[in-house]
């Protein structure tokens, strides 16, 4: 589903924050993205969903990420930012929702028939015609990941999904997670989550990916986890 | 400096808003033309900022009040004029539509008068010219380039104040809903704003410094590197010159050329009938005001507030009399009388917000 | 409570009043616009003593303040921004229009006194009808009305966004004054020294945001193109209100009615 050959980027040329990276996700996996701060988790959506321009090739389902083929390629992929306040730029949650379905030329009815299929499968509907900025952080992360969703996308990409969240909030988002049936690559230092919501790992440091593998593997792998700045996920760390 | 409706006459109003609109007309047209889509979302975010940004207190040293910033001059040193004033009307307009300061209808006066005149006037007047230009070639690179902005900012916020005031004034006149004479109108105005401008304009640019200091590309027609060019000297100059002349010309001889003790002079009803010829005051604009103006001061009445008692209502101006008023009064009778009915019009009780 | 919070409260506030459900909020917001345009025109189109004519359209707002439900301590609380320059303006009339212009009994009422009360009346009276233009209407429904009035789009986009991150950037700059105040007790404002950086700092994030909503903006399809709020059709019942309006206005603005209506108790 997607797949990245050697790809490298540099916002100042001596400094490099992707190395010659190269890894592939197949369809309905949830692979979860890990690394401490500046690691280049962020940089690597960016330049999957064509936001960024960088060396060496990328597929999405196929398709090779070119400015020619942005249009098609991001209607493949959904973005849940980790601001939602950024993501989230129309007076109410409706409208924010339907914005991406327009765009992609439905029919305001079935825009709104998909919005309300998505408000109802995350229990979300008293939250349709409320003000972006009245409702609560929880509320706003669903209704970012709803926004999202209701493009019907192919592969889900989150930055942080359980950031700023309280427990409850926090859990109600990972079960969200769970139940998404589409190809996800989730970017996080929340590892607990990681561990809740992917089958797959990619470790990555200082611009290179130094691990791929299963995430019950990885993630019980002290000495790996410790040499990137991370440490194991509080579950499993046996206290 | 947010007019309300109330200040204004419709065909004034009206007329602000064609002049308003034009020059919005004209941004939008330029801005598509330029083609930048991801300006819209920065306009968005910064207009947004400086709404916010307004209602900061700033401490004006060695003195007890606070001052704000002026968000014309900072949005289109960022954004550039046309973008900049179509930030200012958005603000404008939530600010009037959401918190009733402006009216809907004197909209379009103050959009002129604070985003036509910070924008477009302070920055290719003063801006462009100034923090683009090489004046302070003696000084260190970046160092002049911060003596630039310090100076296009403060001169810009006290040269588009001063317009805004004198605007206000104006407008006001035009409109005939004062007495107070042109002259004194401006004695009282165009100072406070030379005050107001001074310190926004160093508030603005402490601001505007801080962005040079950490990402001077944000900034329009600033050189990052701090070399500026040297072809602009003589226009800087010059334009600098100008706008001296300009802010002591119109707003401080305003005050000099007015009565000395103008104001003070007016309102203790001395106003005889050179007063307003002293002022260079149109009297036919005035109609009925001047006229009852002019008799009231003859008559010289210290109390100005207790009406004098030699001339009865005998002319009617407009319609108001003693049936006119006790009408008034009925039909606030029948207004406390809807309001009363009022539940028999609603469906259920009010909400409670 | 700072500035902020108290702006951020009365936008919450606005917001849930046009949430409601009345028969002034069902109806076209293009109808509400207009007649509200062509009030406050009519309003400001009487002359400096003309009151009791004016105190007539009075009758009007109080009028939909019930018909809408809409409490109307609201709408008062807003005149602290209304009244001042009006008040700087209207507090001169007395002092230089002396001449009485009528006798209330024995008592001589001038000119000034006129004119005053009318500007202040006027001021209460565009600032009832602006508040409940949109206390029943709400942004989105006034930017898909404005559009329609071929107000280019680019300028209500603005509008559109430029609202929602009033409400960011505000609650922002709450939390960041109130940060200031509790390490400098006892300052009323921002010290000189952080002048340029505490605004800055934001400035600085903002414009991040600014490159962060695009993408979520672009990520989403846009290109160009915005797409408001759904209004239904601007039926029959708004255009008979429209012209009611029109109609009533425009009678209220020609026949002297608060004068014969005293007429009838005086004389």
């Amino acid at each position: 589903m997607i797949e990245f050959q050697h790809v490298s980027f540099a916002y100042e040329k001596e400094r490099p924050v992707l190395r010659d990276l190269s890894f592939k996700i197949e369809k309905g996996e949830s692979v979860g993205l890990i690394g401490a701060n500046g690691a280049g988790k962020s940089t690597l959506m960016k330049l999957l969903l064509g936001l960024l321009q960088g060396e060496g090739r990328i597929f999405v389902d196929g398709t090779p990420v070119e400015k020619s083929s942005l249009a098609e390629v991001r209607r493949k992929l959904g973005f849940v930012l980790q601001n939602s306040d950024n993501q989230m730029f129309m007076p109410t949650v409706y409208e924010d929702m339907i914005f991406g379905p327009l765009n992609y030329g439905l029919s305001r009815e079935e825009a709104e028939r998909r919005v309300d299929a998505v408000l109802e499968r995350l229990g979300l509907q008293e939250l349709k015609h409320r003000h972006n900025h009245r409702i609560s952080g929880g509320e706003k992360r669903m209704a970012a990941i709803a926004t999202v969703l209701a493009m019907d996308p192919e592969v889900i990409l989150m930055d942080e999904p359980s950031s700023a969240l309280d427990p409850c909030n926090r859990r109600v988002v990972i079960n969200t997670i769970r139940t998404l049936p589409q190809t996800k690559l989730i970017a996080s230092h929340d590892l607990d989550m990681i561990l809740d919501t992917c089958d797959r790992v990619l470790l990555m440091s200082g611009g290179v990916l130094v691990a791929d593998g299963p995430a019950q593997t990885l993630l019980r792998d002290r000495a790996l986890l410790e040499a990137h700045r991370m440490e194991l996920p509080f579950r499993l760390s046996g206290c | 400096m947010h007019m309300a409706d109330a200040l204004l006459a419709p065909a004034v109003a009206a007329a602000m808003y064609a002049a308003s609109g034009t020059a919005a007309g004209v941004s939008v047209y330029q801005l598509k033309k330029d083609d930048e889509p991801q300006k819209l979302p920065t306009m968005a975010v910064s207009a947004a900022l400086v709404f916010a940004g307004q209602m900061i207190n700033y401490t004006i040293p060695g003195t007890g009040s606070s001052g704000h910033m002026c968000g014309g001059m900072l949005l289109s040193a960022l954004l550039g004029p046309q973008a900049g004033f179509l930030s200012m009307i958005v603000i404008l307009s939530i600010q009037s539509l959401f918190f009733a300061d402006g009216g809907l209808m004197a909209l379009g006066a103050n959009i002129w008068n604070m985003a036509f005149y910070g924008c477009f006037v302070g920055y290719y007047l003063i801006w462009r010219p100034i923090a683009g230009g090489s004046l302070f070639r003696n000084l260190a690179p970046k160092a002049a380039q911060r003596a630039r902005i310090v100076l296009a900012s403060v001169l810009g916020c006290v040269l588009t104040l001063q317009l805004g005031a004198f605007s206000v004034v104006l407008e006001t006149s035009l409109s005939g809903v004062t007495d107070l004479p042109f002259g004194a109108f401006c004695a009282l105005m165009q100072p406070i704003h030379l005050a107001i401008g001074l310190i926004e304009g160093l508030i603005t640019s402490a601001v505007l410094l801080f962005v040079y200091a950490s990402r001077p590309e944000l900034l329009r027609d600033v050189d990052p590197a701090g070399q500026a060019e040297a072809k602009r000297s003589l226009k800087a100059t010059l334009a600098i010159l100008a706008v001296v002349v300009l802010v002591v010309g119109g707003g401080l001889s305003l005050l000099a050329s007015s009565n000395p003790d103008g104001l003070e002079w007016a309102l203790f009803g001395n106003a005889g009938a050179g007063y307003s010829e002293n002022m260079g005051l149109d009297e036919e604009s005035y109609g009925l005001s001047s006229a009852a103006a002019d008799r009231a001061g003859a008559i010289q009445e210290k109390t100005a507030f207790l009406p004098d008692y030699s001339l009865a209502g005998s002319e009617n101006p407009a319609g108001t009399s003693v049936s006119g008023l006790v009408g008034s009064a009925l039909v606030a009778g029948v207004a406390v009388l809807i309001c009363l009915a009022g539940g028999f019009f609603r469906k259920g009780k009010p909400h409670k917000p | 409570m700072n500035k902020m919070q108290r702006a951020l409260r009365e936008l919450t506030e606005m917001d849930d009043l046009a949430a409601q459900d009345s028969v002034m909020h069902r109806l076209h917001p293009t109808a509400k616009l207009l007649s509200t345009i062509l009030y406050i025109a009519a309003v400001l189109s009487f002359g400096k003593y003309q009151l009791s004519g004016l105190a007539v359209f009075l009758l009007w707002p109080v009028l939909l303040f019930q018909l809408s439900g809409i409490p109307v301590h609201i709408c008062f609380y807003k005149l602290r921004f209304v009244l001042p320059l009006v008040m700087a303006v209207g507090l001169f009339n007395p002092f230089f229009d002396t001449a009485p212009l009528l006798y209330l009994g024995p008592v001589p009422v001038s000119g000034g006194v006129v004119s005053m009360l009318t500007l202040m009346l006027k001021g209460l009276l565009c600032l009832m009808a602006s508040f409940l233009l949109m206390a029943t209407t709400g942004i989105d429904r006034l930017c898909a009305s404005l559009r329609r009035l071929h107000v280019p789009g680019l300028l209500v986009t603005l509008l559109l966004l430029t609202y929602r991150y009033v409400g960011v950037m505000t609650e922002e700059l709450a939390v960041m004054t109130e940060a200031y105040q509790l390490r400098a007790p006892g300052q009323k404002g921002i010290a000189r020294a952080a002048w340029g950086s505490f605004l800055g700092q934001l400035l600085l994030r903002s414009m991040d945001r600014a490159q962060e909503l695009y993408s979520s903006m672009l990520l989403r399809g846009y290109h160009e193109h915005f797409h408001y709020a759904p209004v239904p059709a601007f039926s029959g019942k708004d255009a008979l209100y429209l012209l009611l309006c029109a109609a009533v206005f425009l009678l209220l603005r020609l026949v002297p009615l608060a004068q014969w209506l005293g007429g009838l108790v005086v004389r």
